[in-house]
């Protein structure tokens, strides 16, 4: 859509491949006779392990672009490619197939099982991906141990604070070592400590994992710690920044 | 495996209760029910089940064992003319009006006049070898022991059955009638206390065959000579399945039954299923997050119908123990109440297919699982 935006993206970083790609895609809500566009032929790349950061006020259609670069909602024009794959050819259970196999979620509410400790939140997914059962727990460890919940493992939700809920999903999507990480708000329900922790985790997610990370918030914190900001408005981007240094993830991890 | 719905079943005990209370007592009522039912209908086969005839002769469209009509006599020779048949006995049944020494008014009963032989058929398996015997005195009786009060009657008084004097000479147990009360005596005292000059011969006859495998093929072959008047004939089987369905569904009782049985089902599902409702409900986000990371709905159905199963399995556990405390308690105090495999079986079947069909209604509300909706 915008020819400045994509050429600065892609002049900024030359190394890195595309993970992510949103060409021409327009979505709009339908509510009564009220007809809301969203997105309005939409274009962007987001590069393979970086954190990209889409900032906007609220109903600016952060949500929605995130719910659509990952699947998780049809488009009404446009495509969007992901790990190369075009998202609008796959059917629902290639859809669910290839979210099992790419990607994590991270949402705002953390959407833990009361019933489960923290290990069995990460376990479970794995479960599901068709992996022997000590990889499964070799892996649910590990991860935990990643965010710094290693001694916290058998707690249920109830007993864990709102960061280490946080922390916990976040060791679920971690666990499944997806290419394609997304966040949505990760931090608005947290204070100022913990969402500092979550972006740091977040990050060295996408450093030393290489994994994607595109992260939708509304919390102007974020903004130095992300490699690439993507300033939203009214269904399009206004601004598309690098931070060359973004400050360092070394410190405040846990 | 992390067993979700059944950690999430006993986390949540108290979200779940409701249903397994509901199934639980679904059940049990369904059980109970079951359980009176062939309890009382199956005394309107007593004659035919507690005594050792494998076929029964009788008029032919009798509906039920206290509805025959006499039939000649001397069919009984040619009962006896076929190889198979080992026995023949006759089997008079007289209905009576019992009048006892104390207050009890009139009360209506079956009088059953048999062969007292030590080898007689009829109630064989019901009645005591010495009190067949007592019955060889005559205007002898016997009685059950829980109708002893309502005839006004002890052991060894006197009473008139239709102006005729009879006496007790014995008490018995499992004798207990449907819509009457059955009284036992010989075919001599039998003949003496029908009133009806139109009866000329027995009512029924019974026979055992020297194969009793054989009952139904014989049976087959009996029927249809005329020689000697109308009458038919029917394994001990089929007559018994005859009488217990002419009370069950012929007299309404029965379909009272399955309205009943419908109506249990129908709350318990709806109680049973709105808990699993709220239950999916209360769990949406989660399972729309799982579903976001990749679980297919497949995979998600499967937790809601396993939780299903395990509500039924309690519930059903708790029908069944309650269950057979209560059918202890009911035969202690003579409640006339039977239970069978067939019978059992169907009550778990109901129960589970109770909580299926409520694991399948709920299971629709893992629609609102849309993972698009976490995002806002």
């Amino acid at each position: 859509m915008n020819p400045a935006i994509k050429s600065s993206a892609a002049a900024a970083d030359k190394k890195t491949t595309v993970a992510l790609q949103a060409e021409n895609v327009s979505k709009a809500f339908v509510s009564g006779k009220q007809r809301t566009q969203v997105l309005d032929g939409l274009s962007l790349h987001i590069n393979a392990a970086e954190l990209t950061l889409i900032s906007g006020p609220s109903g600016c259609g952060k949500s929605t672009l995130l719910a659509v670069l990952s699947g998780l909602q049809k488009l009404d024009g446009g495509r969007v490619l992901a790990l190369g794959s075009e998202l609008g050819q796959l059917d629902l259970r290639a859809l669910e197939r290839f979210r099992l196999q790419h990607t994590g979620f991270v949402f705002q509410g953390f959407n833990l099982f009361p019933a489960l400790n923290a290990f069995e939140q990460v376990e479970l997914p794995l479960n599901h991906m068709g992996m022997s059962r000590s990889e499964a727990r070799e892996r649910a460890r590990n991860s935990l141990d990643e965010v710094g919940l290693s001694h916290r493992m058998k707690l249920r939700p109830s007993e864990l604070s709102g960061g280490e809920k946080q922390r916990v999903a976040i060791a679920r999507a971690l666990a499944k070592e997806p290419e394609l990480l997304f966040a949505d708000e990760p931090t608005s329900a947290l204070d100022a400590a913990n969402g500092q922790m979550i972006i740091d985790i977040l990050h060295r997610i996408a450093r030393t994992h290489g994994t994607t990370v595109l992260c939708v918030s509304h919390d102007p914190r974020l903004v130095v710690h992300a490699d690439r900001v993507l300033a939203m408005e009214d269904g399009r981007i206004l601004s598309d920044q690098r931070n060359d240094a973004p400050v360092s993830a070394s410190k405040g991890t846990p | 495996m992390v067993a979700l719905a059944r950690k999430t079943l006993i986390y949540e005990w108290r979200r779940f209760l409701p249903a397994i209370l509901a199934v639980g007592f679904a059940g049990l009522l369904q059980l109970l029910q079951l359980a009176l039912v062939l309890g009382i209908f199956g005394s309107t086969s007593l004659y035919i089940t507690g005594s050792s005839a494998d076929v029964w002769i009788g008029y032919p469209g009798t509906q039920s064992v206290g509805q025959g009509r006499s039939i000649d006599g001397d069919v009984e020779s040619r009962i006896l003319m076929d190889p198979a048949v080992k026995r023949v006995e006759p089997y008079i049944w007289v209905d009576g009006d019992w009048r006892g020494t104390k207050e009890t008014g009139g009360v209506s009963v079956f009088v059953s006049g048999i062969d007292t032989s030590p080898e007689g058929l009829m109630f064989s398996k019901a009645l005591p070898l010495d009190l067949r015997q007592r019955l060889n005195e005559p205007d002898a009786v016997v009685v059950d022991r829980s109708d002893l009060d309502q005839l006004g009657v002890d052991i060894g008084q006197t009473a008139t059955i239709n102006g005729h004097e009879v006496r007790v000479v014995g008490i018995s147990t499992g004798l207990r009638a449907l819509g009457g009360v059955n009284v036992l005596c010989s075919l001599d005292t039998a003949r003496h206390l029908d009133s009806d000059a139109e009866d000329i011969g027995p009512t029924y006859l019974v026979a055992k065959l020297y194969d009793p495998t054989q009952a139904k093929a014989v049976a087959m072959r009996l029927r249809g000579d005329s020689a000697f008047g109308p009458y038919t004939t029917w394994s001990a089987d089929h007559f018994a399945h005859v009488s217990v369905r002419y009370w069950m569904f012929d007299t309404g009782a029965g379909a009272g039954v399955l309205f009943l049985a419908g109506i249990v089902f129908l709350v318990g599902a709806v109680i049973t299923s709105q808990t699993l409702i709220a239950a999916v409900n209360g769990s949406v986000r989660e399972y729309a997050t799982l579903n976001a990371l990749g679980v297919g709905v497949g995979a998600l159905r499967r937790v809601v119908l396993e939780q299903a199963f395990w509500v039924g399995a309690l519930g059903l556990l708790g029908a069944s123990v309650l269950g057979v405390a209560l059918l202890m308690l009911a035969r202690g105090q003579n409640v006339p109440v039977v239970l069978n495999l067939p019978a059992a079986l169907g009550c778990i079947v109901l129960v589970m297919g109770l909580a299926a069909v409520s694991g399948l209604a709920a299971m629709r509300s893992l629609r609102a699982a849309d993972p698009a909706t976490l995002l806002r």
